[in-house]
């Protein structure tokens, strides 16, 4: 026993030093510029860590490559760039303590949460402690004032279901329409933002109380029902990548003919995966990815991305803007670096070349129309067509 | 109609099988293995890498995902549970030990697997729609595999020397001991044979449902209610469970769709009501 | 152990709780840990709760169920009704208690693995319901509750307004050190006095506690009540700390979290739950600079301890005592 006990204990010390020396040489390899830390609070495990991940990755890859660059020249010094990851697990009490250890790591720019309990429950930690925050949770008050201190990082369904739904109503003839989403907050919410939006259009919504268990595996009993329906449009509300592809697959197989789509980022090789052919025509928002669009730079990224990481995910077109912005906003205010009210004066004015798309489309602050100032960064709404295996554009509308 | 009881149907065949390898485990040892859905999970990735990656048969990629999850079930017992089943002094320490496993297994298939949904192409093309049922072909296909598997493992467990000696450890450790059976020689297969149900499960399903590294948790409490409702320890009580869920989940679906948000809130809250009226599920043996 | 030497534990424990942490915190400069005692003082409390049903012999994963609905009677009462966050601490813990009354009654009859089911899916129920009634505003969830106010007896301030101090981070974590301070206080008192004794027995053999005129029925419900109140007084200052609550502020996950704290510091041990939350909340966030293999090594050295020290932490100590 006691033998076994020493073992176990030597081996314990043996990893633990094997992980310290590790770190240590990871850190002596870089030490050339001052180093700027940029904070991420985001699920990265369990059934949604799709959605940290590919932010994390994204940051992890754009800070890698500018320090091989030769890091960021923000004001006259040059910085190299340095991201602190904690995984909140998707548990709200935890995303504050990873919001408290950014405060304590001096951090001041933070990417994340990912959903709306756990960006509602950091913003008193976020505003006590000088933190500008990129949530990826739609709920209006974070954005409008008295609030100030989050700014929406990608774009929320409130703003691309209306603009998808005239679409289709104009050009596919879609007259009715049927809402799903998992028992959620996140899903529940957008779901009643989605049927709000539908009847301002004057669409018939046949389905909007219909609710899946966000761990069921198996859709069909779920989607029966509707598809008996036959709606000219089924809406995943709020669907996370790991169900899109075994909805859609579940709809089609049980005869649904109609248009499917979502207002959230997905992944074209999950859709492949799943559903196949299947997944024909279905409809969901993206950042700058479709080829058509895609400047050299975004291409040079998905590579980078995909060498770092052995496989690209298609949510990162929308996070790869997050970082950026923080680092352009910075550049054209130097003093924005450590004082989040410069950040924030110079918001209202910022405006820089979008690098990741072909043309001279902006970076620039947007929201005032949702939230009365700005308080959104604004990307491309690349509105998408899935077809065998990859994403076509379909429109490209803006946020304002 | 017919479509909701097929498909009812076809959940059912699906979850019982899930639970057989929870409830022989919990049968034997009295142990509720947390790892359950882990393991399923980690079925469904060796699956996914040996048929959907590898491009070798499907047949081929279930034999190895249960093939390897029976070595894994087997070390698990030798030299996890069996230890702290020794040295505690509540059986119930189990749990933590087995909850620290699916940390483990989720953690893993996690760094190999990476964190999006899996699928690998369709096994059978085709939709079956006749009798106002429609049904993929590939279910079918699953369906039929799952009820000979349970047949199959009923009768292995009745008939064979080793189903045998597992069954009269279940009901009585010590009499068993006494009656010659190496007990820990059978605990351990017993364990090897629910970890393999559970890697096949998760090898066959995902033709169907894809797999992804965060599901392990929820299966396992999905399996947990089934082997509830049957009562736990039980072969029948398991097959009755997960036909029963199934079921209740394809009628809930379709019955309560218009109260919304309520359907499984009524599905559960049923659940409590059923189990306060038979607390040992339907035919369970009293366990405290 | 004496009855000196175990007052000089009290008091070594109080001083380390009450002055020494906080000491080290601004001498070393790290507030944020401040909220991770918070936490871990409050989760404590919740697996206290749980760890009291262990004690009759109930595997209790319901616990997650009892914190939200003493978070959402808070948030209820402060935002819809402006009642003193105060007010609103005994009162969640009350109607957790009288909830789990009406609950216990029928499934506190069940045993082992049923009550453990059952107990879970009270917890997804629960969640669900928080969705679904008009009350919790669904979906939505409650944001924005202000922080407690000041509480004055006499005119005299006594526990000043959490808004207008320069970090309620500390003050919080003094109203969750004193909470768990008085719930382990009561825990221990509880369990060394005759009704202590007489769920020892429960544990071990039901029928023979009742044979003897024990009223069991009696007695597991007001453990279960007692655990559900300290549930729900947990849940309702975490609402006032992130000043927000969600349907899934507390979910199954905290439920089974709750429970395995218990087993970590030991089912045997008053004071288990109160190691064993800590052990598993720091241990996890002390991981965070491993980034990506945090889950891996958490689990691994879980697995290890379970191995070492199945008994749970404090059975450590008794190991050597025998040696």
């Amino acid at each position: 026993m006691i033998t076994r006990r020493n073992t176990l204990k030597s081996a314990a010390l043996g990893t633990v030093s094997a992980i310290a020396l590790f770190m240590g040489s990871t850190l002596a390899a870089q030490a050339a510029n001052e180093k700027l830390k940029i904070g991420f609070v985001g699920v990265t495990s369990g059934p949604a860590a799709a959605w940290g991940t590919s932010n994390v990755r994204s940051m992890q890859t754009l800070a890698a490559w500018y320090n091989e660059t030769g890091g960021v020249k923000i004001g006259d010094k040059t910085y190299d760039i340095e991201i602190v990851t904690f995984d909140d697990q998707k548990d709200p009490k935890r995303a504050v303590e990873g919001m408290e250890k950014m405060a304590q790591e001096g951090i001041h720019y933070v990417v994340g949460p990912n959903v709306d309990d756990g960006a509602a429950a950091v913003r008193p930690v976020a505003e006590k402690n000088n933190i500008i925050y990129f949530p990826y949770a739609f709920p209006k008050e974070l954005y409008t004032p008295p609030a100030s201190n989050a700014i929406l990082g990608m774009i929320a369904n409130y703003q691309s279901g209306p603009a998808i739904y005239k679409y289709l109503k104009e050009n596919k003839g879609v007259k009715t329409v049927a809402f799903i989403a998992a028992n959620e907050s996140d899903p529940l919410s957008q779901r009643d933002g989605g049927v709000a939006a539908a009847k301002a259009l004057g669409l018939e919504v046949v389905a909007d109380k219909d609710t899946y268990q966000n761990d069921t595996r198996d859709f069909t009993p779920v989607l029966t029902p509707i598809v008996g329906l036959n709606p000219d449009l089924l809406v995943l509300s709020g669907v996370a990548p790991a169900n899109a592809p075994l909805l859609i697959r579940s709809a089609r197989e049980l005869g649904y003919e109609g248009l499917i789509s979502t207002e959230t980022a997905q992944d074209a090789k999950v859709i492949e995966e799943g559903a196949g052919e299947l997944a024909n025509g279905f409809i969901s928002v993206g950042g700058a990815s479709t080829p058509e669009i895609a400047s050299d730079r975004m291409k040079e990224f998905v590579d980078r991305y995909t060498k770092m990481f052995g496989e690209y995910n298609d949510e990162s077109n929308t996070k790869v803007y997050a970082l950026d912005y923080i680092l352009e906003t910075m550049k054209a205010n130097p003093a924005a670096i450590d004082n989040i009210d410069e950040f924030k004066k110079t918001i209202d004015t910022f405006s820089a070349p979008n690098p990741y798309v072909k043309g001279d489309s902006k970076l620039s602050y947007v929201g005032t129309t949702s939230f009365g100032q700005k308080r959104q960064i604004s990307v491309p709404m690349v509105v998408n067509e899935y077809k065998d295996g990859a994403f076509q554009t379909l429109f490209v509308g803006s946020v304002d | 109609m017919e479509q909701v009881i097929a498909n009812g149907l076809y959940l059912g065949a699906q979850y019982a099988l899930i639970a057989l390898g929870l409830t022989l485990i919990f049968g034997l040892m009295n142990v509720l293995n947390f790892a359950h859905g882990q393991m399923y999970v980690l079925g469904g990735f060796i699956t996914y890498a040996i048929y959907g990656q590898l491009g070798l048969p499907f047949p081929v990629a279930v034999v190895a995902s249960g093939i390897s999850l029976a070595v894994i079930g087997g070390l698990m017992e030798r030299y996890l549970f069996r230890t702290v089943i020794r040295r505690s002094h509540r059986e119930e320490s189990t749990m933590l030990l087995a909850a620290a496993t699916a940390f483990f297994f989720d953690a893993v298939i996690l760094l190999i697997f990476g964190e999006k949904q899996r699928g690998v192409p369709k096994i059978v093309k085709g939709v079956f729609n006749d009798f106002g049922v429609i049904m993929p072909y590939d279910r079918i296909v699953v369906a039929v595999l799952a009820a000979l598997m349970i047949l199959g493992f009923i009768l292995f467990m009745k008939y064979s020397r080793t189903g045998r000696a597992m069954r009269a450890l279940a009901q009585d450790r010590v009499a068993a001991q006494l009656m010659g059976i190496k007990v820990d020689r059978y605990t351990m297969i017993g364990f090897a044979l629910g970890a393999m149900l559970a890697g096949v499960v998760g090898g066959l399903l995902v033709s169907i449902t894809g797999v992804n590294s965060g599901i392990g948790g929820p299966i396992s409490v999905k399996a947990f209610l089934m082997i509830m409702i049957g009562g736990a320890g039980v072969v029948g009580g398991a097959i009755a469970g997960g036909f029963i869920l199934g079921m209740m989940e394809s009628v809930g679906l379709t019955v309560l769709r218009e109260y919304g948000d309520v359907t499984y809130l009524v599905i559960f809250a049923a659940l409590m009501i059923f189990l306060a009226i038979r607390p040992n599920g339907l035919m369970g043996k009293p366990w405290g | 152990m004496n009855r000196t030497l175990r007052l000089l534990g009290v008091a070594a424990f109080l001083v380390a709780v009450f002055v020494v942490v906080p000491l080290l915190i601004s001498v070393t400069g790290r507030k944020d840990v401040y909220y991770t005692l918070t936490s871990v003082a409050l989760l404590s409390i919740a697996s206290a709760g749980v760890w009291l049903t262990f004690y009759i012999g109930r595997i209790n994963m319901g616990q997650g169920a009892f914190a939200l609905m003493g978070a959402y009677v808070t948030a209820v009462l402060v935002n819809h009704y402006g009642v003193a966050f105060w007010w609103t601490l005994p009162a969640a813990g009350l109607f957790c208690a009288v909830a789990s009354l009406l609950i216990g009654l029928p499934i506190l009859r069940l045993r082992g693995v049923y009550f453990a089911m059952v107990s879970l899916v009270l917890t997804e129920v629960t969640r669900l319901l928080a969705l679904a009634l008009p009350v919790t505003e669904g979906a939505k969830g409650i944001t924005n509750i202000p922080l407690p106010g000041a509480i004055s007896l006499f005119g005299l301030t006594i526990v000043p307004d959490f808004a207008t101090l320069e970090n309620p981070r500390i003050a919080f974590y003094y109203l969750a050190a004193t909470l768990m301070v008085l719930c382990f206080a009561g825990m221990y008192r509880l369990v060394h006095s005759r009704i202590g004794h007489i769920c020892m027995s429960l544990q071990q053999n039901e029928e023979l506690a009742s044979s003897i005129g024990v009223n069991i029925v009696h007695l597991r419900l007001i453990a279960f009540a007692i655990s559900s109140f300290l549930g729900g007084i947990s849940g309702a200052t975490f609402a006032a700390v992130t000043q927000s609550v969600y349907p899934s502020s507390f979910t199954v996950t905290d439920s089974v979290n709750f429970m395995l704290n218990c087993f970590l510091g030991g089912l045997g041990y008053v004071f288990g739950p109160m190691l064993g939350t800590l052990t598993l909340y720091f241990g996890w966030n002390l991981l965070f600079q491993t980034g990506e293999f945090q889950l891996l090594i958490y689990s691994s050295l879980m697995i290890i301890l379970m191995l070492v020290l199945p008994n749970g932490l404090l059975s450590l100590g008794e190991g050597r005592r025998k040696g």
